[in-house]
């Protein structure tokens, strides 16, 4: 067994940790308290239940659940929630970095190997968190003759604008999404067009001859696929006469819109697919061809980077076909409701009985609404995964022809199903299906 | 807070305008234009038209702005552009330009601009649909029409009748 630091010693290793600890209590006591002091003088705090949100009090709430219970609640109603935490980012992660292991094991199983295996004894389960501390300690190079600020900025947008696409994915009933903009459909396509943008920048300035082929046969493909991609929406945007997708989803309480515009939903999926850069479309990333396409150039936390914000425009993307076309949140009532004794008589542990008030944190509907989402998302991320396993990579003159002629022209033929059944009064606002 | 981001916003805008004709680098030129173009999607937000703000950034930014950098990237310089460094044009584009925006700022003020209502609430889409379809219907058979045509002339010039491709086999 080799070493990697022959000096080392563990009282030395131990002794320095004691260093640390003691220079940081030193640094915060002597320059962190006073700062937190300055700032709290000047941000204006909350009242939550008539009663002034110090930071004094930490403790004392800490121990009192039935104080504990509404600033929690007032914190998750609020933006910075939204963005940080459940409908936005870090759910959005969470599903992204599942999806990461998934896919992993989801293929090996379709091939008949076994996947990641060692890693965290049962079924490689650590795996994902061993490749992320990889990529973190991992060196960034930057290409000699790069453009170095496009391409230090380049994941970061990338990452951003994959962030943009999920805050526009509404997740529950009860305004459960970051942004509910009127023209949110319009939102998507905007956002959608910064991706060709951002990659074929990066590929540039990353000055090497694959990132640059992989750059622009991304762009060549974002591209044609935008077209059928937005055409094969504009159905369900007549049936529903609204761009918001809230109402959407609200339209699909009795019936989801696959129904009515399969051929637009098919035309939708083969999209997100050549959008997404996933096999049978994996031309800007073919490896066996132009090493890893527009990411050849990428290294440690900035391919990190760039993976996350892959998986969560993944993310985004299956969101929003589960919002379009399956019904997004509906679905019969199986979460259990929270029990009534609980709020009545408290919960009572041997003799002690604890009276918490309000205690039912997220109300039925919305969990409810959370789980057929997400049932329903995971089932088309792992749609979308399967052809990974299954198709080998087509070509680009097939790939453009499927583009610009067949799914344009299959797009078409769903908007005027759905023309017909608006005229026919059928569907649409006062139709006989409502 | 709205002023501040109008401030804000003019600044990027008009700075990246500059920019974007000033500088050497043609793709720096074109990511400023880019800016230019999302700076004036944020107007329209502020103009609270974001149905036009949203248009402006998926046509502007998402087609026009990756038609420039594309053509940027692909073709010589040489070939594109033919420099001609002249302090005398570059005095006379501005003089120029003060004379477009003074010309169409009295044609703005003088049109009763000023007494529009500012506190009214923001038109919606649907609005925009149903007179596009009725009383500016005219305008929008002519621009259908222009449009249809610059795709058949477009089709037209792409279009190789002397290439063969050996390598197809379907």
């Amino acid at each position: 067994m080799s070493t990697i630091a022959p000096q080392f010693r563990l009282s030395r290793f131990i002794g320095s940790l004691f260093d640390i600890i003691f220079w940081v209590l030193l640094i915060f006591s002597l320059a962190g308290l006073p700062l937190v002091f300055i700032i709290l003088f000047y941000i204006k705090l909350p009242v939550i239940n008539g009663q002034l949100l110090t930071p004094y009090l930490a403790l004392t709430w800490m121990a009192d659940p039935s104080e504990t219970i509404p600033i929690i609640k007032a914190l998750i109603h609020t933006t910075f929630f939204h963005v940080v935490a459940f409908p936005g980012f870090g759910f959005a992660a969470l599903i992204a970095a599942a999806t990461i292991f998934v896919e992993r094991k989801f293929l090996a199983k379709i091939q008949l190997r076994v996947g990641p295996l060692y890693c965290g004894k049962i079924e490689g389960i650590l795996q994902l968190m061993g490749d992320g501390l990889k990529l973190i300690s991992k060196e960034i190079i930057i290409p000699a003759k790069a453009d170095k600020p496009i391409f230090w900025i380049g994941p970061l947008l990338f990452v951003g604008t994959a962030g943009a696409l999920v805050s526009l994915i509404p997740v529950a009933p009860g305004g459960w999404v970051v942004a509910n903009p009127n023209v949110g459909l319009l939102a998507v396509f905007a956002t959608i067009g910064f991706f060709p943008i951002i990659s074929v920048l990066t590929a540039w300035a990353a000055n090497n001859k694959w990132t640059f082929i992989g750059g622009l046969r991304a762009l060549h493909q974002m591209i044609a696929f935008e077209i059928p991609l937005i055409l094969s929406l504009l159905s369900i945007v007549i049936l529903t006469g609204t761009l918001n997708l809230s109402q959407i989803v609200e339209s699909q309480q009795h019936y989801w819109w696959i129904v009515f515009a399969p051929i637009s939903a098919i035309v939708f999926f083969i999209c997100i697919l050549a959008e997404l850069e996933r096999i049978p479309f994996d031309l800007p990333e073919a490896e066996s061809e132009i090493v890893a396409g527009w990411l050849t150039e990428f290294s440690g936390m900035m391919y990190g980077l760039i993976q996350l914000g892959t998986y969560l425009k993944l993310y985004a993307f299956a969101g929003l076909f589960t919002v379009l076309f399956l019904g997004g949140w509906n679905g019969p009532m199986v979460w259990p409701p929270f029990p009534a004794d609980i709020i009545t008589h408290g919960i009572t542990i041997g003799p002690i009985t604890a009276q918490i008030a309000g205690l039912p944190l997220f109300d039925q509907n919305m969990l409810n609404g959370t789980l057929w989402f997400v049932i329903k998302t995971v089932g088309v991320i792992l749609l979308i995964l399967l052809p990974r396993g299954v198709f080998p990579r087509i070509r680009i003159d097939m790939l453009l022809h499927t583009g610009w002629y067949k799914l344009i022209g299959l797009a078409f033929i769903n908007i005027f199903i759905a023309l017909g059944l608006l005229y026919a009064g059928v569907l649409g606002p006062g139709g006989l299906i409502q | 807070m709205v002023d501040a981001v109008f401030l804000a916003l003019s600044v990027l805008t008009i700075g990246s305008a500059i920019v974007a004709l000033e500088i050497r680098s043609l793709i720096y030129g074109s990511i400023a234009l880019m800016i230019t173009l999302s700076g004036i999607a944020g107007f329209f937000l502020l103009l609270d038209a974001p149905f036009v703000a949203m248009f402006q950034l998926s046509v502007y930014v998402g087609s026009i702005a990756v038609l420039i950098l594309f053509t940027v990237m692909l073709v010589r310089r040489e070939l594109i552009f033919n420099k001609i460094e002249d302090k005398r044009r570059r005095y006379a584009g501005i003089g120029l330009m003060l004379v477009l925006m003074l010309g169409i700022g009295m044609i703005i003020i003088g049109s009763g601009m000023k007494s529009m209502e500012t506190n009214s609430s923001s038109v919606d889409y649907k609005k925009i649909g149903e007179d596009f379809l009725t009383y500016y219907s005219p305008a929008l058979i002519v621009m259908a029409l222009v449009l249809a045509a610059s795709v058949v002339g477009a089709l037209t010039l792409a279009r190789r009748e002397d290439m063969t491709n050996d390598q197809r086999t379907d």
